[in-house]
């Protein structure tokens, strides 16, 4: 792991649309120092998730010192899961944080901007369960 | 006994999204334990969430408070980032 490598983030989403916006927001909100990747959508282009897209995500976030992926519903939930059990080179380590989507993206990129490691990160993605915004 | 310090600002924009994004990246850099004060409500400057959850705009008077080995830095760059970030169109 190299001096200023980050973890990396990758947002999993049954829409693209939402993966791509979540992840804009979450970039600059943290300054755009962090690989916030998202990965929506099948493969065709339909309402779905995707192995192989979120399996290329956790590659392109990756810098050395991890990555967290965070699920926007149950499902993505089976699909991340089932390609961390059957990939074997996927860079390490990979955690799924369980997280409400846009509050978990944001927490989690600014705590890896703010140079936390994986276990910070997944912390902060995690701990978004319990901010409240009103 | 770590030092404690702490200052307070009147801000002149609404504590937004991306200023309070960049000042949890900016307190996370301190080992000393940073936190902001609005009103009754107070956060951990580190947690975003919390910061933006604070929900502080214009003309409201926020006190930054530190406490650690690096209070007295953790608070001067808080506080430039709070008067930076919050002007209007940030």
């Amino acid at each position: 792991m190299s001096l200023d490598a980050r973890v990396g983030i990758v947002l999993v989403s049954h829409s693209a649309e939402l993966a791509e916006g979540t992840a804009a927001l979450a970039a600059q909100i943290s300054g755009g120092t962090v690989a916030v990747i998202p990965a929506g959508g099948t493969d065709e282009g339909q309402l779905g998730t995707s192995a192989a897209k979120v399996q290329r995500a956790v590659k392109l976030a990756d810098s050395g010192a991890g990555v967290v992926i965070l699920p926007d519903l149950g499902s993505a939930v089976l699909t991340v899961r089932a390609l961390l059990g059957e990939a074997d080179d996927l860079p390490t380590p990979v955690e799924l944080a369980d997280a409400p989507f846009v509050e978990g993206a944001v927490a989690a990129t600014v705590a890896a901007a703010g140079g936390g490691d994986i276990e910070a990160v997944f912390a902060a993605a995690e701990e978004a369960r319990h901010a409240r915004k009103v | 006994m770590p030092a404690r310090y702490e200052q307070a600002i009147t801000l002149t924009g609404d504590l937004h999204a991306r200023p309070a994004g960049a000042l949890a990246v900016a307190a996370a850099k301190f080992s000393s334990a940073v936190s902001l004060t609005a009103g009754t409500s107070s956060a951990d400057a580190k947690s975003v969430l919390g910061v933006m959850g604070l929900g502080a705009t214009s003309g409201q008077q926020v006190t930054v408070a530190a406490q650690g080995p690096d209070a007295e830095e953790a608070v001067a760059a808080i506080l430039a980032i709070l008067a930076e970030a919050t002007r209007v169109g940030a």
